[in-house]
């Protein structure tokens, strides 16, 4: 090891390089993967983070909450099929409101305190249970801030901060379903009814939701099942951004392994002469391996916490409405994987240095 | 853990430390099989310094080069003390070439990023169970008896062409090793320098007791040497005086 820290003392400005070409790579590979989960979770953190195992569409919907229509009536239905243990109806629609922050778009969901359907990710107050209280996640909500729903003017007192909560990259607030049955009255005074746009169900212990999903599809007339994980990849434009998002950071990836890959073995090759010097005054084929693997180590180390700072200065420097941070163990796996495959790539080096002959240090070949 | 093999030969009541007996060595098959060495035979005695003189293409390097465990030879036995060499693997070899044997190549061949104290002290590494401060002082030590103690904290590039020689004879007797093996140490240097350079080898290896063989096509420095082989087309034989040497 101590050879390979003498080169890379001795040769700061090359190894630097490197380091600062790959922490710009490693840099791209954490943004894009930031960004791409925040936005994802922002168009689906409603459907992702509620309190159940299935969700029951209306076989019209077309896989889109906002495209379903059901009766209240379903969730009684619903209740009854095997392996369901509990159901709860949700609705929710897209309406302007008076926020915290200013005017501007919410999306409303409505749900049965006590039943499945209710939101996670309370880190402050607690969920509503009276009419017109909520609990938000939207920038700038506090407990006993209020808003106001338009055009009804009904005003929510906030009861209940989220995270992780919203939808369709809009602030979310969860009420109780007579309040929002009240704010949609108020807007369609006409309707017969409010539908609901889903049943949240949370199957019994040892059910496997998939199993009583596709039994509700089977069995509940007008309906389709999915579990939560299906409904929330089938929500429009959630396959084709992770799919772009996979592409850029796959690619960024790939150039990366193959910048270090390269680099090492054009190290290699540029040192063929001092490795096979090395290997006739008796160093093995493993120790001189283990000086390239000390290297790429190094390089992929000091190259991922340049790359921390420089997304944790973007991050902080960017103002955009998703809630976007940086997740530590995507900081873990994306770096182990660099590492792995930097080592795999720097198998292209060690197979060199394998295959040298010491005799030719003294020219005998 | 390496396995030694006894040697069986009748030369152990001359106490050789180094014996080359029936060695050849070939490369290719069939019809482009080419001898380099043919049933080449010689011994050593612990503290003499020979030369190995030739020209170019003779079979000197390959013949050194079996000696130091570089090469394999086709048939024949090579023994350094109680180690028969020439049956030995691949990884019995490298630790024989870090423990017992010193190289000075042609045109010095030092790692570029090492300083010459460092080019010593890397050597010293190789061998399992090496004492980093005992280490550390003999290298003081060596660069302080070959005049480079000033120059310890240079790069190679940073040293003439006689220093760096000096840094290479300082690493090949950096591991105390049993057999140095010197391969055209002037061909990068001018007579004068030459002449300094073989004699601090000659010094060096007879002061501490060491066998040393240095291959050369300079007819001008095997009077530093004890003893004069000569190899010509891949046959070896022991130099009888400067008649026979006339002939380079």
């Amino acid at each position: 090891m101590r050879l390979a820290l003498l080169e890379m003392r001795r040769a700061k400005l090359r190894f630097g390089l490197l380091a600062g070409a790959v922490s710009l790579l490693i840099f791209l590979v954490l943004f894009l993967s930031t960004l791409s989960g925040a936005l994802i979770e922002s168009f689906t953190g409603a459907i992702k983070n509620l309190d159940a195992n299935v969700l029951v569409y209306s076989d019209t919907a077309r896989d889109n909450i906002q495209g379903s229509r059901l009766s209240p009536t379903i969730v009684a239905q619903v209740a009854t099929v095997p392996g369901v243990a509990a159901a709860g109806g949700i609705a929710t629609t897209t309406t302007s409101a008076v926020l915290p922050d200013g005017k501007g778009d919410l999306a409303l969901f409505g749900f049965t305190p006590g039943q499945p359907g209710a939101p996670s990710g309370l880190t402050d107050g607690r969920l509503p249970s009276a009419a017109n209280e909520t609990a938000v996640d939207a920038p700038g909500a506090t407990i006993g801030s209020t808003m106001t729903l338009l055009p009804s003017n009904i005003e929510l007192q906030v009861v209940g901060i989220l995270t992780g909560a919203q939808f369709n990259a809009a602030p979310t607030a969860y009420v109780d379903l007579p309040s929002y049955q009240a704010a949609i009255k108020a807007t369609n005074p006409n309707a017969p009814f409010i539908p609901l746009n889903a049943v949240a169900v949370a199957t019994d212990a040892g059910s496997d939701p998939a199993t009583v999903a596709q039994t509700i599809t089977d069995t509940v007339p007008g309906t389709t099942g999915y579990t939560v994980s299906t409904a929330v990849s089938k929500i429009p434009g959630v396959a084709s951004v992770s799919q772009t998002f996979g592409i850029l950071v796959g690619l960024t990836f790939i150039i990366s392994i193959v910048v270090i890959g390269f680099f090492f073995l054009i190290l290699t090759v540029q040192k063929l002469r001092v490795f096979t010097l090395l290997r006739a005054s008796g160093a093995s084929p493993a120790r001189l391996a283990g000086s390239v693997v000390f290297q790429i180590t190094a390089v992929v180390v000091l190259a991922s916490a340049i790359a921390v700072l420089l997304v944790w200065g973007a991050l902080k420097g960017a103002s955009s409405g998703i809630p976007v941070s940086l997740d530590p163990a995507l900081v873990v796996v994306t770096v182990l994987a660099v590492w792995l495959f930097s080592l795999g790539a720097g198998l292209l080096s060690i197979r060199r240095i394998r295959s040298i002959d010491p005799a030719t240090a003294a020219g005998a070949r | 853990m390496t396995t030694h093999q006894p040697a069986t030969s009748a030369a152990n009541e001359t106490k050789a430390i180094l014996e080359v007996a029936d060695v050849t060595k070939t490369y290719g098959e069939g019809h482009t099989q080419v001898t380099a060495i043919a049933n080449a035979s010689l011994q050593v005695q612990q503290g003499q310094f020979v030369s190995l003189l030739g020209p170019s293409g003779s079979g000197k390097t390959t013949l050194i080069s079996m000696i130091g465990g570089l090469l394999t030879p086709t048939s024949g036995t090579i023994r350094l003390g109680n180690e028969v060499i020439s049956s030995m693997s691949k990884k019995e070899l490298t630790r024989l070439r870090a423990e017992r044997v010193g190289f000075v190549f042609q045109s010095s061949n030092l790692v570029p990023f090492l300083t010459a104290r460092e080019n010593l002290l890397y050597v010293a590494s190789l061998p399992k169970n090496h004492d980093r401060k005992a280490a550390a002082k003999r290298a003081d030590n060596l660069l302080a008896e070959l005049g480079l103690s000033e120059r310890a904290n240079n790069v190679p590039e940073k040293l003439s062409g006689g220093e760096r020689q000096r840094v290479a004879i300082g690493r090949a007797l950096m591991n105390d090793p049993d057999l140095v093996l010197v391969d055209e140490p002037t061909a990068a240097l001018d007579t004068a320098l030459g002449r300094q350079v073989v004699e601090l080898l000659a010094r060096e290896v007879k002061q501490r007791g060491k066998t040393g063989i240095m291959v050369t096509h300079d007819l001008r420095m095997v009077e530093y040497t004890d003893e004069v082989f000569e190899i010509l087309d891949g046959k070896l034989t022991k130099s009888t005086g400067n008649a026979a040497l006339a002939v380079h």
